[in-house]
Order: structure tokens, then sequence, then C-alpha cells
């Protein structure tokens, strides 16, 4: 029996700059010259992976760093893979863990347009977030205004790791902003206990990458709990959110206690008019990739059904690092209806592609 | 019409309760502004003494980051897990299809009474 082919749209895939000069064009005179000295102030967790963080076999064979080169991303994981559309999310979104709203802000703009110059329209695969700091978020909101009505800009991605739970006023602007314009907001770990970041566990900083990696989850339920609880889905109603590369396997946990203490404790969010996995369903998706393994494959099927998460998980790869998910090797235990909505119905209808 | 006289008007002042015994049934007989109404004292999560619970008002539907006291003196919550109940309809705050029991009540020559109808199998 020939295998169906199935259409994929992956939802995570890091597109890199050559080097941090790549931008210097695209800089403001006066911030140029802490570029080229200093870098794009995107700092580093400071957690060392024993097999680093892009794939090794990723390297483009013209050199420079992994996803560097669009037409080595295209036939190493477009090609490859039979992918139909990748978000190109880069990693920029990083630089919001430095301490400068201004620097950061602007270094994140220069991303943006040197992507749509030298990234979107370069193969037809290609769909573009727009990278915002969460440092000043009115800044953030004029960069959505700015990039936003690009056509091939399908949503706005920031970090996940940040300074407050991103559920909390001090952020409505962004989200007003990506309201405004039709956008999905996405977060993305990668900088979490770095510089103006919180600590990258509950419990304080762990000791290895192992444990800063498997705790990432916790990042994603405190901010997933907080939009609900602040009601930034009763204030922004046709917002979506998008929680990427934070894990799956955690969400029938989190839903079931938070609408347990709802119950009785609802009168401390009046502005609630549902049970909060209700919001959760109807506003928040979840991206794939690391996608969980446990022992007997079909157990985290049993999970999906648990809380109908077939209308809410996107199939995302993290080309090209070293986490990475091949779409044909993952989830074979998935019936095939839930994989079509999963791989591609889902990202189809909320990017509008 | 199955009517039991429990206590009389001034053992219940406005913003009190008693909780009284009919036959096998506990029930809380409380006094909102001047007007008397009767629960079972038993919350449908997990049958703790509902009526135990705090009295008080709540917050009321509203927009983000606003705040609207309403309906003082007419929430229950359950001593047990804090469950908040309507005295007047029974009803819950987070779901009206969860609903504590309740019963009709009549006031006769100073005294309080319930209506009762055949006692079901739940209490």
């Amino acid at each position: 029996m020939t295998k169906q082919p199935i259409n994929i749209i992956d939802c995570d895939v890091h597109n890199s700059l050559r080097s941090h000069m790549d931008l210097v064009p695209y800089m403001p005179d006066a911030m140029k010259r802490r570029l080229i000295e200093s870098g794009t102030g995107a700092l580093y967790s400071g957690y060392y992976s024993p097999v680093g963080v892009p794939r090794k076999d990723a390297t483009p064979p013209g050199g420079g760093p992994a996803g560097s080169d669009p037409g080595f991303l295209v036939e190493q994981l477009i090609d490859q893979h039979r992918i139909d559309y990748c978000l190109l999310t880069g990693s920029m979104y990083d630089a919001s863990s430095g301490h400068d709203a201004d620097y950061a802000a602007a270094i994140i703009s220069a991303y943006n347009d040197f992507m749509l110059d030298h990234w979107i329209g370069k193969h037809h695969s290609f769909k573009g977030t727009i990278a915002v700091s969460t440092l000043d978020p009115h800044l953030a909101a004029r960069e959505i205004d700015r990039m936003g009505p690009h056509p091939d800009m399908v949503a706005v991605i920031m970090s996940s790791a940040a300074r407050m739970p991103y559920g909390q006023r001090f952020y409505h602007p962004i989200y007003e902003a990506a309201e405004r314009q039709g956008l999905p907001v996405m977060i993305h770990p990668g900088t979490e206990g770095a510089g103006s970041t919180n600590g990258p566990t509950a419990a304080g900083y762990p000791s290895y990458y192992l444990e800063w990696h498997t705790c990432l989850s916790q990042n994603f339920m405190a901010h997933l709990v907080s939009l609900v609880c602040e009601g930034v889905f009763e204030k922004y109603p046709n917002l979506k959110f998008v929680l990427v590369e934070g894990g799956v396997a955690w969400l029938p946990h989190l839903m079931w206690r938070l609408d347990k203490n709802y119950k009785a404790l609802r009168a401390q969010v009046p502005w609630l008019k549902k049970l909060p996995s209700q919001y959760i369903r109807e506003h928040c998706y979840l991206t794939t990739q690391p996608i969980e393994e446990p022992e007997r494959p079909g157990d985290l099927i049993t999970l999906f059904n648990m809380i109908d998460a077939e209308n809410m998980l996107l199939f995302s790869s993290d080309y090209p690092h070293w986490d990475f998910d091949d779409p044909h090797a993952i989830l074979k235990a998935m019936p095939a209806e839930m994989k079509r909505k999963i791989y591609y119905e889902n990202a189809k209808q909320l990017f509008k592609l | 019409m199955n009517v039991q006289f429990v206590a009389a008007v001034e053992e219940i002042p406005e913003g009190q309760r008693k909780i009284v015994q009919v036959g096998k049934r506990s029930v809380g007989i409380f006094n909102i502004r001047g007007k008397y109404y009767a629960l079972l004292n038993y919350c449908p999560h997990y049958g703790a003494e509902l009526c135990k619970g705090l009295v008080s008002g709540t917050t009321m539907e509203s927009h983000v980051y606003e705040f609207i006291y309403g309906k003082d003196q007419e929430i229950i919550r359950c001593p047990w897990h804090g469950w908040e109940f309507d005295i007047k309809t029974g009803c819950s705050l987070f779901d009206e299809q969860v609903k504590a029991k309740r019963f009709e009540v009549i006031v006769q020559d100073g005294q309080i009474g319930l209506i009762l109808g055949a006692q079901s199998k739940r209490e």
C-alpha cells in the first residue's frame, strides 16, 4: 500500500542571520556603532548544551550558521520533508531578554526588514512572522502596525522569556495591535533566565540544560493561566495565541486544575464568562515540537482526545535545531483525520494560508 | 401542601441564618433584607454542610479589570472548596445547572414554614 501524501505547514522554522552585520544597513544611524561593536543584544540563557543548539548536519555547504542560507533550507527541509508552507520564526524575539527597550525595538525592526528583503519571496513556501520586543509594548504595537499589512506576514512572534506573566495589562497594547491587524501572537522560548527575564523555572535556576529545557513548559503554563485570568480573550475577542515549543502533554492538567479553581474563585475574575478551559480551546494553539514520546505512542493520542487537541495543535519541526521533529517520523499512531488537521488544516485557517 | 414550621421570625434577624432539622433533612433558613429563603444544607459538589459557609455579596459580571459588587447577603460559599451559590435560586455562579436544592418558605403568624415535597434519595 502506498502512503497517502500529506500536506504540511511547519509552524516553527528558524531562519538565521549570517552575522549581526546583516542588520547594519537597516539600523538607525545612532545605533549602528553599538550593533557593530556589541551585536544584537539577544542574550544567551547560559545553559550549556552538549549537542549545541543547531543540528550539526544543517550547516550550509557555503558556510554560515544553520538556517542562514534560504536555498539550503529549501533543499534540506522544504523539499526533503515535502513541506507546503513554513513560518519563518527566526530568533530575534530573543532581544527582549536585554535591558534597553529602544535598542531591542530597533534591532527587531531591522531584522524584520532584513527578513522581508532576504527571505520573503525567495520561495513560495516562506511565510514571515513579525518579531517584536516586549520591553516596550507600545513600540511593539507600532511595529505590528508597520509590518502587519504585508501579505506574507502571518503572525506576531515574541519571546516566552519575560519579566512578568503575559496576561498582565502592561502587554495589552501588543494584543490590541495584533487583533487590529488580524494576526495571531506566538511565543517562543530561548532566553529563559537571561538578562532582564525571570528565572527559568518556578523553583529557580537549575544546573543543567537538560533541566532548563524540560522546565520551559512551566513558563508557558504560567503565561497561559495569566492570559486567561486577566481577561485578554474577553478584552480582545478575536485574538489568537500560539504557544510554540513549550510542550503539549501538560495541557489537560492545566485545564482541569484551572477550571476547578475557577469554580471556587471566580469572584476574583468576574469578567470571565465561561470556564477557563473554554477560552483556551477557543483562542489558543500549541505547536507539536518537541513532541512528547511516551513508551506506548498511543497514550499520547488518548491524551489528545481528552482535550479535543486535534483542533488546538499545529505541527512544527523546529528546523534546524537539535531537537527537530521529522513530520513523517513522529506521531505514527495518529488517526489520519487528526493528522490532517494538526499538520495542515488548523494552521491553514489560523494563518489564512 | 406539606408545611413544616421550623422557627419564629425573631430567631432569624436580617442578614442572619438558622440551620434547622426537619426529619432527616438539615435545612438552612436565610433572612435577606426581610425575606426568608431556604436551602438544603447539602452541597451538590461533595455533600458538605453548605449552609454553614460564608454569606456575602459577590462580584457581578463585568468588563475586564472592573469590579462591581452586588447580590449583597445573597451568596453563600460552601465551606468546602468555596463554590458560590445564589441563596434565592440555589444556582451556583459558575454554572446555572449546578444547583443546591431550595425550598419555598412561607411566614404565618410570626412563624417561618418550609414547604416540603417528597424526600428524594439524594437528600
